[in-house]
Formats: structure tokens, sequence, C-alpha cells
């Protein structure tokens, strides 16, 4: 699914752009643009680890990888994927009653979701 | 809800009316009158010198004219809180209801505070509890380096021209530090005083932040009083009241003062040895005492010349003549003396005789003329001796003449010398107190006496001058002591003499002011009774307003609100909220969940924010919905959409809630949200619904061309999916509600429906479980290009959509507003 277009550092780089810059054309809406953004690198980062790791995983849905991923790379890391996806996924779902996610929170992924790609791409196997 | 607070007439004209059918003495209606006027004029009533009737008529002062409403057109902060780079709020300036819509810490709270701090002024209120310390030390700006400004600007309804209020602050400055000033169009600046809103701002507070909210009810209950007492124009009266409890207290004080310092007065007069103290005393002890008396006693006790005191000053004043005097008069009597004795003996002595003798012969001549001397027979007695003898006659009678005024002279004299010194005076031998001798006096006087009395001349020539002087002497000397007496015993009457006068002089006044304090009484408890009419009556229509705006936010609450009532008075002052809870009566506010409590708050805040006297017709309410339930949240959204079509209502809200609400009961509002960026950026776009926002957002992302080509794919599949979100949950949650389902559990579904297909399902079906029957409705309802669309929303997000973004979004379009053909039709 990575075959085509942008790396994860790519897409990082992007949502780091809205983040700190003015795109013209995404002013009030570079949020959730961001979180879109950062998701798909999250999505694309575990995809890189599983075609090495554990290629059917890919297949499944983000839970099911999510819940995999502790006893392939660790609690730490799993931990981490976990708490930015719950975010990332909240912000990019409508849901009553919530505004756009926050320049903070915003950050917070970002640097979760570098940090993992980071990690994972250490291709450290524990088990 | 209707703009205006009832009036009901002013407080004034509600008590002069009461006033006419009191029946009270006019003394006590001047007061009450007096009272409401002002210090002054109480001051005048008071003073028994002054006007008898109050110069100031009252109500004349007020022209009760309404104030030109004011609108805010924008709110502009630079360098503030969580703004960095300038940034406005723009506003309709009219009635209507605005929302500003921002996550906690986008920023949109420093556009609330900024309006408020801009107006008011009062940093004070930034260190009450809730805002703090940290908010004093961070207002400034961590992003910004030059100045710090906020600028609100306000059109007055029906007058030309924008008012600008603004604030300036140096980079370095202190939040109080700030340039203040008012520009408008075309004049010069002018001071903010100069708008006259000082009094306006603190009585109908425009701005009700979300820590004040809870504050209004859980705040110190006499500070709601007073918010209350202010509003109702109830202030005037308890003016009134203060002014007359000063004037009490004060002649309480005074109207006793007498009676207070009498036993001092009582004490000075035991003490002391005068006998005008014990006169004193009696007359003192009597219980209406004559206060003339008092004062006769003081200045001098009895008449003059009685008493012992009376005596003295006789001693003290007796005169006698000078030694000279003595001396010269005993003098001219001995130097006549000696004239007397030289001419006794003498031929002038026996001229006297010879004359006599003469005068009987020329007698005896004329009637026998040439006749022998019947004396002595010898000589004829003829016209020569007759002559001859005349001349004799004539000499004679001259010596004895000049013997005669001799004698009388002599008389005179010792006359005068015996009366020089009057008979010795009474006084010498009355009672004296023992304190002065007089024995010698009264002995010398004797001598003196004696002396003039019975002494011969030669005796007094002899002794005068040595008896007098002893005399004099001894006067001297009793007349010093005399003087020195009266001297001493009025230097020690005349602190006595003082104190009487004063005491008698204050009594007066004690009684004048016992009068008056009985006046004041009689006014005092008038005022109070009527006070509690007049109140109830004022605060009937906003109690009536409270009680509306809680009927229609408490929704679901078992709580009900019964009247309002202004109770106690002084430190017991408070409001009472007659708060039922499930029918049980005179339940504690503690009961209130936190947001039946801001809802309470509301019910408080809305009728004094909306009153017809104030002058601003906006209110700016930071952050109401926290805390509430969706029931009361609908009950609000309706409640300020009422409000806002007369009033310009403003509101910030961290959530989607409250415009939720709105969109769903299509209640119009114009929303904003609020991003900030990092380093304090902050942007503000116009939010529609929800389902509008994300296909813009998709729409415009699709035509940026400054993201890469897979990017932009990414993130209008994600919009175009939160938009068919939206659009489901929208559908979702008006069928369910309308159809009596509570708000928890529509929200409960919702939350529940986790993809794409089971929010589709929802929306359909109204069953979340019928996610495989999603494609092929779509596909034979709304047609191919609406399944294609979902597919795209779905998979997009994942994998990079190929096909064209713009139509994309326009298919995603299409089938939202299929999906709700009502909102669609807006």
């Amino acid at each position: 699914m990575t075959a085509d277009g942008m790396t994860t550092r790519e897409l990082l780089g992007e949502a780091d752009l809205l983040l700190t810059t003015v795109v013209p054309g995404t002013r009030g809406r570079w949020p959730r643009a961001c979180a879109w953004l950062i998701r798909l690198a999250l999505e694309q980062t575990l995809d890189v680890y599983w075609a090495r790791v554990l290629p059917q995983a890919a297949e499944c849905g983000m839970r099911p990888q999510l819940l995999l991923l502790p006893a392939y790379a660790g609690k730490d890391i799993a931990e981490q994927a976990r708490e930015a996806w719950m975010g990332l996924a909240r912000a990019t779902h409508h849901h009553v009653y919530e505004l756009a996610p926050t320049a903070a929170e915003l950050r917070s992924w970002h640097q979760a979701v570098t940090q993992l790609d980071a990690d994972l791409a250490c291709g450290q196997q524990l088990d | 809800m209707a703009a205006s607070l009832g009036k009901g007439g002013s407080v004034e004209e509600l008590i002069l009316e009461r006033l006419d059918h009191s029946g009270l003495p006019a003394d006590v209606a001047d007061l009450v009158v007096a009272s409401l006027l002002g210090d002054d004029d109480l001051a005048d009533a008071l003073n028994p010198e002054g006007p008898k009737q109050p110069v100031r008529q009252l109500g004349a002062q007020k022209a009760s004219e309404q104030p030109a409403g004011t609108y805010l057109q924008s709110i502009t902060v630079e360098g503030f809180r969580g703004i960095g780079r300038e940034s406005a709020l723009r506003l309709l300036p009219g009635p209507g209801l605005t929302l500003v819509a921002g996550r906690n810490g986008s920023g949109k709270s420093s556009f609330a505070e900024a309006a408020e701090l801009a107006l008011t002024g009062d940093d004070k209120r930034w260190s009450m509890p809730g805002r703090g310390v940290v908010w004093r030390a961070g207002w400034h700006n961590l992003h910004t380096a030059g100045n710090s400004r906020i600028a609100v600007a306000l059109m007055a309804d029906g007058q030309p021209g924008v008012i600008t209020v603004e604030r300036v602050w140096q980079p370095s400055a202190r939040l109080e530090d700030a340039a203040v000033f008012v520009q408008e169009p075309g004049k010069s600046r002018r001071p903010l005083e100069s708008l006259g809103w000082a009094r306006p701002l603190e009585l109908y507070r425009p701005f009700l932040s979300y820590s004040e909210l809870g504050a209004l009810v859980a705040g110190r209950p006499s500070d709601m009083y007073d918010a209350l007492q202010a509003i109702l124009g109830l202030d005037q009266l308890i003016e009134a009241e203060r002014r007359l409890a000063d004037v009490r207290m004060r002649f309480d004080e005074s109207s006793k003062s007498a009676a207070r310092a009498l036993p001092t007065l009582l004490e000075q007069l035991r003490n002391h040895p005068d006998e005008r103290a014990r006169q004193a005393e009696a007359v003192l002890r009597l219980r209406l005492p004559d206060l003339a008396a008092v004062e006769a006693l003081a200045v001098g006790g009895k008449a003059d010349g009685e008493g012992l005191v009376g005596s003295l000053q006789q001693i003290a004043s007796i005169r006698l003549p000078t030694a000279e005097m003595v001396r010269a008069a005993v003098a001219r009597m001995s130097a006549i003396d000696r004239k007397v004795a030289e001419l006794a003996g003498t031929p002038a002595a026996d001229a006297r005789r010879v004359a006599g003798l003469l005068k009987t012969a020329l007698a005896h001549f004329a009637d026998h003329p040439g006749q022998p001397c019947p004396v002595c027979g010898g000589n004829m007695l003829d016209e020569t001796w007759a002559t001859g003898a005349r001349a004799v006659v004539t000499r004679l009678s001259k010596a004895a003449r000049d013997a005669d005024d001799a004698h009388a002279e002599l008389e005179a004299a010792t006359r005068a010398v015996r009366h020089l010194i009057p008979a010795e005076p009474g006084v010498l031998s009355a009672d004296l107190g023992g304190e002065i001798d007089p024995a010698a006096a009264r002995d010398s006087w004797q001598r003196w006496a004696t002396l003039v009395d019975a002494g011969t001349i030669q005796q007094l020539a002899a002794d005068a001058d040595g008896v007098f002087t002893s005399l004099a002497a001894a006067i001297g000397q009793i007349r010093d002591d005399a003087a020195r007496v009266v001297e001493r015993r009025m230097d020690a009457w005349r602190p006595v003499a003082a104190a009487l006068t004063s005491w008698a002089d204050l009594a007066r006044a004690s009684h004048r002011d016992a009068t008056t304090l009985g006046h004041v009484k009689k006014a005092m408890s008038w005022l109070r009774d009527t006070g509690k009419e007049v109140r109830n009556a004022r605060l009937a229509p906003f109690a009536e307003k409270s009680a509306r705006v809680w009927e229609m936010l408490r929704q679901e609450s078992n709580v009900e609100l019964g009247p309002i009532r202004l109770e106690g008075a002084a430190t017991q002052r408070r409001v009472s909220l007659d708060v039922t809870v499930d029918g049980v009566p005179g339940a504690a506010l503690g009961v209130m969940s936190q947001g039946e409590l801001h809802a309470l708050g509301l019910a408080l805040f809305l009728p004094r924010a909306t009153a017809s006297d104030s002058p601003f017709r906006f209110l700016v309410i930071d952050d109401p919905v926290q805390s509430m339930d969706p029931a009361k949240v609908d009950g609000l959204a309706r409640l300020l959409s009422e409000v806002a079509r007369d009033r310009q209502v403003i509101v910030f809200t961290h959530d989607d809630r409250l415009p939720e609400a709105l969109r769903r009961l299509q209640l119009p509002a114009t929303v904003w949200e609020v991003v900030r960026r990092e380093h304090s950026v902050v942007e503000l776009k116009k939010n529609d619904d929800p389902v509008t926002r994300y296909l813009d957002d998709a729409r415009a992302l699709a035509l940026t061309r400054d993201l890469p080509e897979q990017a932009r794919a990414v993130v209008v599949a994600g919009f175009c999916r939160n938009a068919l979100e939206a659009a489901s949950h929208e559908v979702v949650r008006a069928r369910r509600l309308a159809a009596g389902a509570r708000h928890a559990d529509v929200e409960r579904a919702l939350g529940d429906a986790h993809t794409l297909h089971q929010v589709f399902a929802l929306a359909l079906f109204d069953d979340a479980a019928r996610g495989d029957q999603v494609s092929p409705r779509l596909q034979s309802k709304y047609g191919q290009s609406a399944a294609h669309a979902f597919q795209a929303a779905k998979t997009g997000t994942h994998e990079t959509y190929r096909g064209d973004l713009v139509r994309l979004v326009d298919d995603a379009a299409r089938l939202a507003a299929a999906l709700r053909p009502r909102l669609a039709a807006r």
C-alpha cells in the first residue's frame, strides 16, 4: 500500500509544514488535515514494519495490528503507537461536539509517530 | 425573553406614593424624603436652623431616558493572553447570536477577557479566585515582543460612527499600566471615563465568565444581594436606610450624652467646698433640672452682695481717702481754728458788743436827741456824737462779721474732717467664713470714729494722721485678704461654673436630639417596612424572568426554582432561592449539580444583563456549556436565541455542543471557530454546520497546490469521510430525538458506531448491525456516484485515491445532501 507516493517521513514533513507555517488554502482547516497526514504516516510506518516482520498482519485492521505489536516490537513501542492512534482516530473522525485538535495535540502525535517510525525502522525484533 | 426588566415605577416614585398615604408627621416625612435625596439634604433636614422643606424635590434630577443601546463591532487582540499576532473577532453590531467555538487554549477566551478588560479596566477582577496570580503574571503573550493591545469597537444604536475603546501596553508594562483611551473617527482621543460606563458596567455587567457563573450562586450571599439591590435600583433605598441609620446612631449617642455626663458633674460638685455646689447638686438631682437655674449658679450664685463671696467682694471694694487728703483737711481745720483763736479777745471781738451798744445808743438818740448819755450821764448825745458813733458802728460791724465768718469756716472745716471717712461698713461685722480676720480693721475704724466724734480740734489735729495711717494699713490689709480669698474661690469655682454651663448646653442639645431621634426612628421604621414592599414590587419582574430562564434551562432537572427573595439585612443579607428538589422544598444548593448551578447562575445573570436601563445591548458569556448535560444545552440554545432577538449575544464555547444544538433546533446563529497555531497565531474561521464545513475544507484542499498530490488525496478523502459521518450523525440524531429518545442514549448509539459502515447503517436503517446492506442501498437509492463517494471516503484515507479530487468532493456533497434533505434545504 505504500508502493506509490510519499514515504512516512515525507508525510510527517508535510504535517509539520501545516503545523508550523501558513499553507495557502488551509486557513483554519489545517488541524484536521494535519491529523489525517499524521494518521496516514502512522498506518504507513506499521505497514512497512509488518511487511518486514509479519506480512499477513498488514492485512488486518488497525486494532488487531495494535494488539499484535507488543509481542513483536515490545511493550513501550506498542504503547506509544496505541496512544497516538487513539488520539488520531478520534481527531479524524467526526465526533459530535468536538472541535478540531489543538496544535499541542498534533505536535505530540507528530512526535510520537516520528519516534515510532525511527524505533520500528531499527528492525529490532524482540521475542 | 423580553428585553426590558419591568420597572413598575422608580423606587422614588413608589416610596413617595406610599409616603402620601402614610399619615406620618411632617417632620418624619421630611426626613424620609431627605434621606432619599442624599447626605447633604438629610443634614439640612436635621438642622434646626435649616430650611424646613428639602430644597430639592425627589425625582427632579432624574431624566428617565433610555440610553442609546451599544453593540460590539469587533474585538481586536494583539500580544495578550493566548493571542500573539493581531487577531480580530468581527461581529455584526446588532441583535443576534454569535458563537465563538474553540478548544481550550485556542485563544477564544482571550477575546472575551480582552473585551471585558478593555471596557471595565478592572484589573482587580483578574485576581479573583479561578483567575488567580498566574493570570496576572501571564497576561502578556509570550510570543509577542512588541506592544500588547486590546481594542473593542462599539456602535451605538442610532448614532453614526464607531467608538473604539483601546488599551495598549508597552512591552514590559504591568497589567495595570496600560494606556487607555476612547477614540471616535475625526475626534481626539478621550479618557475611558468620558463614556460614563463605570456604573452601568458594574450594575448590568454584560460579561459573564465560566468561573463567575458558578460564583454567582456559590459566592458570598451578600454579593448576590448587593448586585440585585443595585440592579433593581434599590441601592437608593439602601443608601437612604444607611443614612438614617448613621444619623440615628449619632443622635442616639448625643441624646444620651447629657445624662451620661451627669454623674461626673455631680461628683465634681460633691467634692467642691463652694456653697453654690450644694445648690447646684440640689437642682441637678431633679428629674428635669431647671437649666436656667443651673446657669445662674454657674455665673455667680445668688444676687450681688449676698453670701460670703458678696461680703468679701464688698470688703475688697472698701475705699478710703488718701493720707494727703486727710492731712490737708486736718491742716485746714487747724489753720482756721488758729485764726478764730486769734480773733477771740481782740478789739475785733469787743466790736460786736460795742457796736451793739452804739446801735442801741443811736436808737435812743433818734428818740431823744440832745439828751445826756444815759449810760454815763455825762456828754450830750448830739449830731456830732451821732456821726462819730455811726462810723464806729460801721467799722465794728465789719470786724464782727469777720469773726462770724471765721467761726463758720471752722465749723465747716471740722465737719469736713469728721466726714472724711464714712461710718464703719457693716460688712466688717458680717460672717466672713473665718478665712480673714476683721478685728484690726474694725479696731482702727473704731479709734478713728472715736477721735472724730469726741476729740477736740486740737486732739484731731494732733492724732488724726496717726489714727488714719493705722486705719489705712488695716483696711489695706483686709482688703487684700478679701480680694485674695475671692480670687481663690473664683479660681476654684471657675471650672465648675464652666462645667455647669456646658452641661446645661449639652442638656438642651440632648433634649432637642432626643426629639429628633424619635423622628429618625419613625422615619427608619417606616422606610424599612415600605422598603420591603418596594423591594418585592421591584424584584417581582426580575424574579419572573429568572424563573423563566430556569424553566428553559432545567429541562430534565428535578430541581425547581421558586420565588427569589431578598432577605436579611446588614451582614446577614442574602438572596433567598427557593429551591425544590423532587418536590421537597428548602433543599440546599449543595444538592444541585455543577451544571444546574451554572444554569441557575445564568438565570440570575440574564435578567440583570438585559435590563432595559442598561446602555449595553450586548452580552458576552464565556463557556456557559461546560458541565451542562445535552438536554440543558438544548434549553440554553433556545434561551440564547430568544435573548438574541433583541440583544447581541456572544457566547464563547469550548466544544461543538451548543453549535450542534442550534443547528439541530434550526436556531439562527453565526459560528466562528477559533484555531490557534503554534506560536500563538490565532485564526478565526466562519463555522457553518459541520457537513458544509468539512466539504468546504475538502474542496479547498483539493485545490491547494502547495501540498503534494498524495497528501492532498488523503486529506480530501478524510474530510469527505468526516462530512459523511457528520451528515449521518445529524440524520440519526434528528430522527431519534424527534421520536423521544434521550440525548444520552442517542449519543451512545452514535459513539458505538465506529466504522463508516456502521455509521451509515444507523443513518439508513437506524440499525448499526446492517453494515453489509449499506453499499447496495446507496447504489439503489442514491446512485453510482453516491456509492462511489462512500467507498472513496472509506478507503481513501489509507490508500491513495487516484480519481479527481474535486469530483469526489462534489459526489460526497450530493450524498450528504441526499441524506439530510431537510437540513440541506436551508
